[in-house]
């Protein structure tokens, strides 16, 4: 069975391009275009690993991992997106199952490594 | 026996001339006169001891009457607070000289006297000249924006203006000094005070920064202290002189300054993490097909161009606001505008299920304007509302006549803007707190539209708005009569 990856992008072309580099890799992938979009499909889909963004309307991609990591019992892995970089208050993450904060512009095959790397065994070499 | 009488004529010359320039003298030592009264007093001494000597030498040899006459007479004079020649002088023996000398002494007095008299008058009116120079000089003080506080040698407020009063909730009495720890409260401020009394000496100059209050009421003050040094050697602080200046707002500048450069590059990166992402595709061979090839240069393609209006946008502003844009103004119909914007805003509603109204009177209302300026304008604030308004919701652009003005209303049913918002939406980098959240933007369209309106074209821009209801931006623009 594929790992199913949820990617919440506010930037619907970021969100496809992510969508697409990690179908061709093998990978099961879901969409969704801000933070309480995604917030539903995970509840709804439980997938095994998340990539958010950081800044979106409504719901910022850390608020979405908060509220999903209090609702769940199994966190979600994640990897955040954002164009921010070092504004990045780094002790909020730490209670979140961040994996990684990648800064835009990024390389979607760094990002499909760093996915592999996570989720290691479910990952299609 | 002369001994006696000699020494009774003394008493009383003494007492005659001392108790008649002492009432004469009164009246100026009450106007204040210390100078004049120790000069009179002076005089009055002199006057009464020469007297009294050469009275008391005389008195033994000239008839009674004749005496009593003088004394009376200088009595008289004395009772009138009169001075004027005192005695005739028609005999020539040794009481007609006293007389003439006394005479002359008296117009020396009463020219003395007068010259006080003047010289008082003259002080009178350089006081009044003073005071009114004063109450100038601590008007102007008062009028200050910045907050002055003045503490004398002693620590007591000895001046402060309606700015520090302001500030620290005082009222000042210039009648009562008072400590100024009784007047001020804040123990930061005092602090600096303090500080500046005890240390003032070595550092006479400080500038410091000082802030009170927190969060959305924080102020920020810039404090310039300086002591005021006395003393032959420069060793004695005489007062300390604070004068605060407000920063709040320069703060709030170059925090905006700061949060704009931060949006402007977050909204750079966006279009730019496309670009980026999409050639890689490409190049590692991800496309598996023409169409999919054609997608990914379409994205960078549209990308580059979005990424090139912002840059422009921001442009644009910075041009517009340095006067670098000439300005073509004709005579132009403003309903031609708003038509033009309502074409070109049509899709973007549609596709956001929002209804846009174009209510436009059937007449064409004029005004001296650029063109492609107020079309821009027009634009960013339709955008605006467009953008701003759920799902689902309405915009409506209408336009009438209002006394002078060109009105152009543009009314949405968005999400409203809070009241500490509205009135801040069109300055340059600011956004509204809820806004950020909900449309991303650089918080550059108002800011042009202002400028637009009010300082290329004269006109004026307000917000009417209600939170979860929508909100009214209304242009106003002169109209061509």
């Amino acid at each position: 069975m594929p790992c199913r990856v949820l990617i919440v992008d506010d930037e619907i072309a970021i969100a496809n391009v992510v969508a697409r580099k990690l179908q061709n890799a093998g990978l099961e992938t879901s969409v969704a275009t801000d933070g309480q979009e995604g917030y539903e499909q995970a509840l709804a889909r439980r997938p095994d690993f998340m990539i958010t963004d950081l800044q979106m309307p409504g719901m910022t991609g850390v608020e979405l991992c908060t509220r999903l990591t209090a609702e769940l019992d199994e966190p979600i892995p994640t990897i955040l997106l954002t164009a921010k970089g070092f504004e990045i208050d780094r002790a909020v993450l730490t209670h979140l199952p961040i994996l990684h904060v990648m800064t835009k512009p990024f390389s979607p095959s760094e990002l499909l490594a760093a996915v592999r790397e996570a989720l290691g065994l479910c990952a299609p070499a | 026996m002369i001994e006696l009488r000699r020494a009774a004529a003394v008493v009383l010359l003494f007492l005659g001339v001392g108790v008649g320039l002492h009432l004469l003298l009164e009246p100026m030592r009450e106007a204040g006169q210390p100078a004049v009264v120790k000069a009179m007093a002076l005089g009055a001494g002199l006057a009464m001891a020469v007297l009294g000597i050469i009275g008391g030498v005389l008195i033994a040899r000239v008839p009674k009457e004749r005496i009593d006459g003088v004394t009376e007479h200088l009595e008289d004079m004395v009772r009138r607070g009169a001075i004027g020649l005192a005695i005739s002088e028609t005999e020539s023996d040794a009481l007609g000289r006293l007389g003439h000398a006394i005479n002359r002494y008296l117009s020396f007095v009463k020219e003395e006297v007068e010259q006080s008299h003047l010289e008082a008058k003259e002080r009178q009116i350089q006081m009044k000249v003073l005071d009114a120079e004063k109450r100038h000089v601590e008007a102007v003080i008062h009028a200050i924006s910045d907050g002055v506080v003045v503490i004398d040698a002693f620590g007591d407020l000895m001046l402060s203006n309606a700015a520090a009063e302001d500030i620290f909730g005082f009222k000042f009495d210039p009648a009562v000094r008072r400590p100024i720890e009784e007047v001020i409260t804040d123990t930061g401020f005092l602090a600096l005070i303090n500080d500046m009394r005890e240390t003032g000496l070595f550092t006479p100059h400080r500038t410091v920064g000082w802030s009170q209050g927190s969060g959305e009421q924080a102020r920020t003050w810039r404090v310039i202290l300086n002591t005021v040094v006395e003393g032959k050697r420069r060793d004695r602080i005489s007062g300390v002189v604070a004068v605060l200046h407000d920063v709040t707002k320069e703060k709030e500048i170059a925090r905006m300054k700061s949060d704009f450069v931060s949006n402007v590059s977050h909204e750079l990166k966006a279009p730019l993490a496309s670009i980026r992402a999409y050639t890689e595709m490409l190049v590692d061979g991800e496309a598996r097909n023409e169409t999919e090839t054609r997608e990914y240069l379409h994205v960078i393609g549209t990308e580059t161009d979005r990424m090139n209006r912002l840059i422009d946008n921001i442009l644009n502003l910075s041009r517009l606001e340095s006067g670098l844009v000439p300005v073509n103004k004709t005579d132009l119909a403003v309903t031609e505008i708003l038509r033009d914007v309502a074409d070109v805003m049509t899709p973007q509603a549609v596709q956001r299920n929002i209804r846009l109204e174009a209510d436009l009177a059937p007449v064409f209302f004029r005004v001296q304007g650029d063109r492609d300026m107020l079309y821009q304008a027009v634009l960013n604030v339709v955008s605006n509302a467009v953008k701003y308004t759920p799902e689902g919701g309405q915009v409506k652009i209408s336009t009438y006549l209002d006394d002078s003005a060109v009105v152009v209303d543009v009314a949405d049913t968005g999400y409203g803007i809070p009241p500490e918002d509205s009135g801040r939406v069109f300055e340059k980098f600011y956004r509204a707190r809820h806004s950020a959240k909900v449309v991303k933007g650089t918080g550059l369209g108002l800011a042009l539209v202002k400028h637009v309106v009010e300082v290329i074209h004269g006109g004026r821009v307000t917000v009417e708005s209600v939170v979860g209801k929508g909100s009214v931006f209304r242009l106003y623009l002169p109209a061509v009569r």
